[in-house]
């Protein structure tokens, strides 16, 4: 596919990763740097009734105390319904009241712990069903004045989506069977294993910030908007990123920290430990409920289905205002369905507010309509596998949206998945097969590079994309390199840096080769352009007929007179230049008919992937342990430019899928405190817990999508493996699983109703 | 903060008979000093040179533990895998290898945890240990050491200074089960230690039988007389007295209903693997993984 | 209070003043200047601050500094000679087994531990041995193959 061989993919930035010559934001150190510790509010709604910092500054070695007192007046947020610091209110318990500047750590603690906050508790808005009662205290009493343009709220329903399509009433009423199920799903978070750090630095009336940031364009954003500065005065630079997940997209404490280096006249430092890292950052993966009734036909076709889905917002709007409208989408499901109606809201609560972690919505969404699925199968006697076949969407189907799919694979995953894992082999009694489906769209969106030719051959791509580790940035050379017939390692790259490169989305819906692949790529025909064009001046011949390969230009059939590139760089020094630019412009969204009220923009899934995940899950009856034995994974991405870096993604996304199925949660006590903001009883997965996990590919060429026929990638493999585990323990118990994630306990307690 | 590096059990004591608090390989106290929880002690001594201190020697027919021998040694050591396998369990579980290779037996058992995993297997084993002082030297055994959550009945100029295995019955083996989430990186959740004695004809003599968080300390089962009984009858009593004499709580990591009924499932279990090693079984250390859902795929 | 002492890391002796309750880690990151070692929990549950005191592997966040003078500390700085990459780290970069990286450097030195206690680890033996290093990146399958290579390959090989 390539010319340039990508099957051994060598990351450029592996040497410092291996080495530990790498910098992280922690790892930054300036000159005369003093350090940041945040106050926070401790509590999950209060009225604050005392603020009092002078203690704190009064302390030896702190440089800079700050409030919302001392920033400008602005509320920010997708509805705008945060500040800064918490103002007159703290809405849930890990809201920044406070910051400090001082020489150390340990001084700036000290003077955290003798700033006066003082407060009159409130109520607090700790259950979801319980919020939408008439009578329940509201999160945001001025909940109207926020700027909620498109978006649906009402009290403390934060942004509600409803999409109907056809007559579900009318088709659930004459359907042959009607399957009802509730299930729910509790919070958990995308622990990248670096907790986030960011320095910030003054130098006259700009400041340079680096951070642990997946979207460094929307943090200076960010910081634009909360600190009234033109874009040219702010400079996001991300070190190396260690993970986010989407843990770190969106906006954090860039404005924090640059308005405490401010006033502390000296560059700033923040750290996170991992406890604040659990507590802080608007970014959860949400609790959720899903209610799903589907109407089946006789003859195992679906008829109809109706969803009703909370979310559990937290405090703040974050980025999730859209999270209504995915859960919705696939609580669907990617089945052959024309009578669909859904009612998805969001719900504020007193707790950390949700943000986008890895395919937001979709694990816990898939986990309840894939559970679902398999009692829809066993209703009309049918192989789960089978009732899949039958009604899952395939080229030329029409979807619940209405939309239309050209070439995909959903099919084909199926067979691949199913057959790799052995589905229907002969099982000990204590094992069993679950199988599950997914879905996850591509979002093509606005993303820009350059690439440049120095004059001895060696280039530069200066993009403004993000690598948050999946290797996407790390691909580009190679993509270059395959268009001028050169080879990666000829390619310095520049990136994570809002002032050198042009704009991209960031690490953020896996649509970093996806679009600045393309801009990429368009940036370098312009440079093979002009090679062509030195090259055919000096060979005497039409530049189309000019072809580059292996580090040299020959006219097409006579490679045996080939001028190095290097050449061509030098000449062109002096006639123009070798610099290119593209830009990723995002084609048409493909067409749906589904009607949807508080339409968030995701009723069409442009570039839409598909997978099927089949897992051999073993259980301890006795305990309700349960240990994934065994993968198989079939994806249809598109065509996979990079095979090493895909297959990285699918069996990160799968080890994830695993922790969530079985043992990360996110607990809350009756104060709406998390219980467990530590990896200790917060469990990932460890390397003992890994089961092998094998991949596979459905290439199907997509165009007007990613480069060279491409889908995205990142996060569709974070989507089916809780719901095919849900389907193994539901066989092995007996009962569907109707609460995520499976813990051993809950595991237990189903086999012992199944028992009574 | 003080700190002082002993290089001789004289100077530890002398350390810690002024006030210092001993100090080995630190996995307890420098991780709970984290985020303000349990500040450091205003003075430490390192224990961790004291010649000697590191060893496992034989004393009295059974074996004494050094106080600074590590997980990793106690889990790999022939004569304790042969002769005390439960301990050797219970230690291959503890945390990572890293903490395997730091933390020791003298910290551990000082910890008072009651969710140690080398607490259950010390108590049906029967161990005692060495405290010392510059006034002199005691015995006392684990089960009069431990009076509460992280407390025991050591004072404070004294050093746990080795743990005591005393020898052990013929045709007797040991064996420590917990319940874990994760196969690997796990606090106990329960977790059950039994020593096993089985007469001439593979009949049980007798079952001593202790539990891991379950109770403010490691719990030893009373009146579990199986004298005679079958290894099956056996596992069927200490399943049922664990989830009896069980007073567990309710926590983030279990309920207390749950734990009660998986603490019976371990000691059941651990019965069951003492009494086959007991009989001449070959059962690897540490046990937990032989056990279904702990094994390798 | 503060405590002078000598640390040995990657066999540079370094004269450390200090108080005497910072943890190795901080010690190295800080006063050595070394950051290839990470802190990820500082709880001694993610492995990513993981270094080699006299070769074995000690969680640097629970390891007070002032307890590793005249031992022999060795960081991922000091596990390659020269220019060319350790044949463990070669063989992460290769097989996949680096993303984000900020486990890397930990997951290097415990599987360097593991393997140069038991160069014929197993899968399995490797499952249990890096059980306390977390990786979020990349399920540990490619970890997997990079540490099988290097069993295979042998730990003092040149890359």
């Amino acid at each position: 596919m390539l010319s340039v061989d990508i099957s051994k993919f060598l990351r450029a930035d592996g040497p410092d990763k291996v080495t530990g010559s790498g910098r992280y934001s922690a790892d930054i150190s300036l000159t005369g740097m003093a350090h940041a510790k945040f106050l926070y509010a401790g509590v999950a709604s209060a009225r604050i009734t005392t603020l009092d910092t002078a203690a704190a500054k009064a302390i030896p070695g702190v440089f800079a105390v700050l409030t919302q007192a001392d920033v400008p007046d602005i509320r920010f947020g997708s509805v705008a319904d945060r500040y800064l610091f918490a103002k007159d209110v703290v809405r849930f318990e890990g809201e920044v009241v406070a910051a400090v500047a001082a020489v150390d750590a340990d001084t700036a603690q000290r003077a955290v712990d003798a700033i006066v906050f003082e407060y009159d508790a409130l109520p607090v808005v700790n259950d979801i069903e319980a919020a939408l009662e008439p009578d329940a205290p509201l999160v945001h009493e001025d909940w109207e004045s926020y700027s909620a343009r498109r978006i649906v709220m009402d009290r403390n329903i934060a942004s509600q989506t409803i999409l109907t399509l056809g007559d579900a009433d009318a088709a659930l009423a004459d359907a042959d069977l009607v399957i009802e199920g509730r299930y729910i799903a509790d919070a958990s978070h995308a622990a990248p294993i670096e907790p986030r750090g960011v320095v910030a630095q003054w130098e006259g009336d700009k400041v340079t910030i680096w951070t642990s940031s997946q979207v460094p364009f929307q943090a200076r954003d960010g910081v634009c908007e909360t600190l009234e500065l033109p874009t040219n005065r702010v400079r996001i630079i991300v070190p190396h990123l260690g993970g986010g997940f989407g843990g770190k997209c969106g906006f954090h404490y860039e404005a924090h920290i640059a308005a405490l280096a401010r006033a502390a006249r000296r560059p700033v430092r923040l750290v996170f430990s991992r406890r604040e890292e659990f507590l802080a950052p608007d970014r959860r993966r949400e609790g959720m409920i899903v209610e799903l009734t589907t109407g089946l036909r006789s003859d195992g076709t679906i008829a109809a289905r109706k969803a009703r889905i909370l979310l559990d917002y937290g405090a703040y709007s974050s980025d999730a205002t859209f999270f209504p409208h995915m859960a919705a989408m696939h609580a669907l499901g990617p089945y052959k369905i024309d009578n669909v109606y859904a009612e998805s809201s969001a719900v504020y609560t007193n707790r950390q507010p949700s943000g986008s972690v890895r395919a937001p919505t979709a694990p816990q969404a898939c986990w309840a309509l894939e559970t679902h699925t398999d009692e829809l199968a066993a209703a009309v006697g049918m192989d789960p596998v089978a009732f899949r076949r039958l009604n899952g969407v395939d080229t030329g189907a029409s979807g619940v949206s209405g939309q239309v799919f050209d070439a995909i694979g959903l099919q084909e995953c199926i067979t691949l998945a199913t057959e790799d894992v052995g589905y229907g082999d002969v099982l000990p009694g204590d094992e069993a097969i679950g199988v599950a489906i997914g879905w996850w769209p591509s979002f093509p969106g606005a993303s820009g590079a350059y690439v440049k030719l120095d004059s001895d051959g060696k280039g530069v791509i200066v993009t403004g994309a993000q690598e948050c580790g999946t290797g996407a940035v790390m691909t580009l050379p190679y993509l270059v390199a395959n268009e001028l017939g050169m080879q990666p390692e000829d390619f310095e790259l520049v990136y994570q840096d809002t002032s050198a490169a042009p704009y991209d989305v960031g690490a953020t819906g896996s649509q970093t080769l996806l679009n600045n692949g393309i801009a990429t790529i368009e940036a370098s025909y312009q440079i093979a352009s002009r090679l062509r064009e030195i090259a055919a001046s000096m060979l005497e011949a039409e530049a189309d007929d000019i072809v580059l390969e292996n580090g040299h230009a020959h006219v097409d059939g006579s490679p045996d007179t080939a001028i190095p590139i290097a050449r061509l760089a030098r000449r062109a020094n002096h006639t123009g230049m070798l610099i290119g630019k593209g830009a990723r412009i995002a084609p048409p969204d493909p067409k749906t008919s589904i009607s949807a009220i508080g339409d968030q923009g995701v009723s069409s899934f442009a570039g839409p992937q598909f997978s099927c995940h089949a897992v051999r899950v073993k259980l301890d009856r006795d305990t309700g342990v349960a240990r994934v034995l065994a993968v198989s994974a079939a994806h249809d991405s598109g065509t996979i430019v990079n095979p090493i870096g895909a297959a990285g993604q699918v069996e990160g996304g799968v080890l994830m899928g695993i922790g969530q199925a079985l043992t990360e949660r996110t607990e809350y006590d009756d104060k709406g405190r998390q219980v467990n903001p530590a990896l200790l009883d917060y469990k990932l997965q460890t390397f003992a817990d890994a089961p092998p996990i094998s991949v596979q590919f459905v290439e199907v060429f997509t165009p007007d999508m990613g480069p060279h026929g491409a889908k995205a990638i990142a996060e569709a493999p974070n989507v089916a493996t809780a719901a095919a585990i849900s389907n193994a323990l539901g066989k092995l118990v007996g009962l569907p699983m109707r609460e995520l994630p499976m813990t051993s306990e809950r595991v237990w307690r189903a086999i012992q109703a199944v028992g009574s | 903060m003080t700190f002082t590096l002993a290089s001789s059990l004289e100077e530890a004591l002398d350390a810690v008979a002024a006030g210092a608090t001993p100090i080995a390989g630190g996995t307890d106290l420098v991780v709970a000093a984290r985020g303000g929880r349990t500040p450091l002690p205003e003075s430490l001594v390192a224990i961790d040179r004291i010649p000697g201190l590191d060893t496992v020697t034989t004393h009295e027919g059974g074996l004494r533990l050094g106080a600074t021998v590590s997980h990793a040694t106690i889990a790999s050591h022939p004569d304790i895998v042969r002769y005390f396998a439960g301990l050797a369990d219970g230690s291959a579980l503890v945390g990572s290898p890293a903490t395997r290779n730091v933390g020791t037996i003298g910290g551990n058992v000082m910890n008072a945890s009651p969710a140690m995993d080398t607490g259950a297997p010390l108590v049906v084993l029967g161990a005692s240990v060495e405290l010392a002082s510059v006034a002199g030297t005691r015995v006392v055994t684990v089960d009069d050491l431990w009076t509460a959550p992280g407390v025991t009945s050591a004072s404070s100029d004294e050093l746990c200074t080795a743990v005591l295995l005393p020898a052990q019955p013929e045709n007797s083996a040991s064996a420590y089960v917990r319940l874990e989430y994760r196969r690997a990186m796990e606090i106990a959740v329960v977790g059950a230690a039994t020593r096993v004695v089985l007469d001439g004809d593979g009949a049980v003599t007798s079952v001593d039988l202790a539990l891991t968080a379950v109770a403010p300390t490691i719990l030893r089962v009373t009146a579990l007389d199986v004298a005679g009984s079958s290894i099956a009858a056996a596992a069927d009593a200490a399943r049922e007295a664990a989830s009896m004499q069980a007073t567990p709580i309710s926590d983030i990591r279990a309920s207390d209903s749950y734990r009660r009924h998986t603490v019976g499932i371990m000691a059941g279990r651990a019965v069951e693997a003492a009494a086959g090693r007991a009989a001449g079984e070959q059962i690897s250390v540490p046990v937990n993984r032989a056990f279904g859902i702990g094994a390798p795929a | 209070m503060t405590e002078s002492y000598t640390l040995t890391v990657n066999e540079v002796a370094y004269s450390i003043v200090a108080d005497a309750q910072r943890s190795l880690l901080s010690v190295i990151r800080g006063e050595v200047g070394l950051t290839g070692t990470k802190e990820g929990c500082d709880d001694s549950e993610c492995g990513a601050c993981m270094v080699l005191v006299d070769g074995r592997p000690v969680n640097s966040c629970s390891y007070l500094a002032v307890q590793a003078q005249g031992r022999a500390i060795t960081t991922i700085e000091g596990l390659a000679s020269g220019d060319a990459l350790h044949v463990l780290q070669r063989n992460m970069l290769e097989e996949g087994g680096v993303q984000c990286g900020f486990c890397t450097p930990g997951m290097i030195m415990s599987a360097h531990a593991l393997l140069d206690q038991n160069p014929d680890a197993t899968e399995e033996d490797i499952r249990l041995g890096l059980a306390g290093n977390l990786c979020r990146c990349t399920g540990y399958a490619g970890i997997m193959k990079a540490v099988v290579r290097t069993a295979r390959e042998g730990l003092s090989t040149d890359s």
